[in-house]
């Protein structure tokens, strides 16, 4: 099991686009894919569009990305990188 | 088996009887039981009926890609926009908690898909609504368009083998009341002789209007949603029953005809009680109603007075005729707002007459007899204390039958607009008015006044009704008094203009809010901005009692504020000495009163009109109500 925590830098946060990119990308990896929002404790399966909407992520939260699986390594850079790049939005 | 639930209890008291199940989300589904030999079926029923929707969703994308490439550059960016938010919605088809929770509950308790998807979706709604941000609250929507999308497609799906089970599934949206009755029937047992509880997601004032009308008399309210403000609080205070609110998931726990006892006291509901706790219940019940019978007799006769001997007056607010034996039972002073137009909604109802006839509906309605004795048999009940009538004052939350096609906006043609616009009702009403005053101490109250002009029209008008009765040699008392209602902020802050042309006024707070906030009452999107407590709506309160208070002109406040008690130390701070309310509420009022002291209180209250922060008011109130 891999874990990153990672901030969301972009200013709409984890809307309903960006967190449909996020579910997309998760969806290409046989591992499990987990986010908590580390204020709250909530943790959901970053698989579900519904689940990564619920976390109701504005911009500046933190959450913890766990990957488990057999292509932990690769699934846990990839949404890092997603996150980092502000979803591909610009800002 | 026994279980217990927890919610917010609202008014004390104890309710023993059975569930009765209303489904109120968009759509109106019921709740049908499955065999469970056909739990699979109903299952691939549903897994038909996204797999539709799926393919529908996927066309319309096609669709707007191909728009997209003819159109260009121009409409792109709002197709791609579109196209986002399809792609989303395309994803609530792939996820867990749309495709797979509700097959675990028809599993689980083998409903129909249609129910187990909307109690599902009830419970993602509510994850959304508890968000702060007001963008993921509003993603709410898009779960209830594509849940609203599913079960169309459900419901057009043929349900073949348990034909039996699922006979009301088509136009579940009109026949709702005859789903009711049949599930009912279906569950008949023993627990007929017990009272209806009404288990609901949550209740409107549409629906409470609507029990009223079918003389439906619950037991108790059990919701869902809803706060310590909502209106299921408000009309459970106002019928005295008890209620249980915000208990989440009672919708889905609750079956129908179950046994329930609702405490709300503490806000428990036990669901199947025990014998044992089934007889404790039974005693705790009788022993709370000799309390407040005790409590009634010592208050009742006992005048309303503070601590330091200043004299309130205490009146009832009532809607139905039938209302003014329990105001005089729970010791008002009189009536201070008999809403006319609940008369005109309830004899709609009655009347039974087809509302297509729009000609033979207006007649019954407004028949001048039928409203004389009305007005009359209260007159009398109350014997010389005051009634006040208010005139026709059909809001945007109400409406009847024979203006369904008229706007009926907050900001439209309401309260005495519709009356100068309409005057045959006004004159209609206004004679039955007087002439019943011959009978009792009855006022006229003028509802929604804006400008002198419409004063001076409605006074002329009742002049001329005067005239009228007595050429006709009908009597009718020569000295009686006109009022005026102060709800919109025109009239409070020119208050002036309505003191000199009448006899009393009364201010509606609800409305003098909603007007002076910009928040439509009956839009939930803006509820939260709805705040008592703006300094705005104070400052509007305060200039409107002292001026009337600086001219002698009595004034009385007769919206929700007049009963709610942590207002009761602001609104005699600021000289109100007439309050009307909702009866139920009058003895509590008047054990409220006796213990506080208008001398030290009002000093209090001018320091706390000089802030201009709700958050300020609210904390000096606070400590105010706490001394």
């Amino acid at each position: 099991m891999q874990q990153q925590v990672i901030t969301i830098s972009n200013k709409l946060g984890l809307h309903a686009r960006a967190s449909a990119k996020l579910t997309q990308l998760a969806g290409k990896f046989s591992c499990e894919v987990w986010l908590t929002k580390i204020a709250t404790k909530q943790r959901v399966n970053a698989k579900s569009i519904m689940g990564v909407m619920m976390l109701a992520a504005t911009k500046n939260t933190q959450l913890l990305l766990e990957t488990n699986g057999k292509d932990e390594a690769d699934c846990l850079q990839e949404i890092t990188e997603l996150v980092n790049n502000k979803f591909g939005e610009g800002q | 088996m026994s279980f217990v639930l927890f919610g917010l209890g609202i008014s004390s008291g104890i309710a023993i009887g059975r569930a009765v199940l209303m489904n109120q989300t968009p759509l109106e589904v019921s709740r049908k039981n499955i065999p469970p030999e056909l739990v699979e079926t109903e299952i691939s029923r549903f897994d038909k009926a996204i797999e539709n929707v799926r393919k529908e969703f996927l066309q319309l994308q096609n669709n707007s890609k191909q728009d997209q490439s003819q159109n260009a550059k121009n409409k792109s960016k709002k197709f791609v926009e579109l196209s986002a938010f399809l792609n989303v919605h395309m994803m609530f088809l792939e996820d867990y908690e749309i495709v797979q929770k509700p097959k675990d509950i028809i599993r689980e308790k083998l409903c129909n898909a249609e129910w187990a998807l909307i109690q599902q979706m009830n419970f993602l709604v509510q994850q959304f609504d508890s968000f702060e941000d007001n963008y993921f609250k509003d993603r709410k929507f898009d779960i209830i368009q594509v849940v609203e999308r599913i079960v169309k497609e459900l419901l057009s799906i043929k349900q073949n083998n348990y034909q039996h089970h699922h006979k009301n599934n088509k136009n579940n949206k009109n026949n709702q009341s005859q789903n009711h009755s049949q599930e009912q029937n279906q569950s008949k047992n023993q627990n007929n002789k017990f009272p209806e509880i009404i288990v609901a997601h949550d209740i409107s004032p549409a629906d409470a209007m609507e029990f009223r009308q079918q003389q439906k008399n619950y037991a108790a309210f059990l919701t869902d949603v809803g706060g310590l403000t909502s209106h299921t609080a408000i009309l459970a205070r106002n019928m005295e029953i008890p209620a249980v609110l915000s208990l989440k998931n009672a919708q889905t726990l609750i079956k129908p005809n179950q046994l329930l006892i609702v405490d709300g006291l503490r806000g428990i509901v036990i669901v199947n009680p025990s014998p044992q706790i089934l007889d404790e219940y039974n005693l705790r019940k009788k022993q709370l109603a000799l309390k407040k019978d005790y409590l009634k007799k010592r208050l009742k006769s006992a005048k309303s007075q503070t601590l330091d001997g200043v004299d309130i007056n205490l009146y009832a607010n009532i809607e139905l005729p039938s209302d003014a034996k329990n105001a005089l039972e729970d010791g008002a002073d009189g009536i201070g707002l008999f809403r006319s137009e609940c008369l005109f909604l309830n004899s709609s109802g009655n009347s039974n007459s087809n509302s297509n006839n729009n000609n033979n509906n207006n007649e019954k309605i407004f028949n001048e007899d039928e409203q004389f004795f009305a007005y009359k048999s209260v007159a009398e009940t109350m014997k010389n204390k005051p009634v006040v009538i208010r005139t026709l004052d059909i809001g945007a939350d109400k409406v009847l039958p024979m203006f369904k096609n008229t706007n009926t906006s907050a900001l439209g043609l309401r309260g005495i607009r519709l009356s100068l616009k309409e005057q045959h009702i006004f004159n209609t009403q206004i004679r039955a008015i007087l002439r019943a005053s011959a009978f009792g101490n009855i006022k006229i109250l003028l509802p929604l006044l804006t400008n002198s002009q419409e004063i001076d029209q409605a006074l002329n008008l009742i002049n001329q009704q005067k005239d009228f009765l007595r050429s006709s040699k009908i009597a009718f008392d020569e000295n009686i008094q006109i009022g005026g209602m102060i709800e919109v902020p025109a009239a409070a802050l020119a208050v002036g203009f309505v003191l000199r042309r009448l006899d009393f006024i009364s201010i509606g707070t609800n409305d003098l809010i909603q007007y002076t906030l910009a928040i439509d009452r009956a839009d939930e999107n803006v509820a939260d901005l709805y705040d008592v407590l703006h300094p705005s709506v104070l400052i509007l309160l305060y200039h409107t009692i002292s001026s009337a208070n600086k001219v002698n002109i009595p004034v009385s406040v007769c919206g929700e504020m007049a009963s709610d008690s942590r207002m009761t130390k602001l609104l005699l701070g600021m000289g109100l000495r007439n309050f009307s309310m909702q009866s139920s509420q009058i003895l509590k009022m008047k054990e409220n009163l006796c213990k506080f002291n208008v001398s030290e209180i009002t000093p209090i209250v001018k320091r706390i009109m000089k802030l201009d922060e709700s958050n300020k008011i609210r904390e000096a109130l606070t400590k105010l109500n706490e001394n």
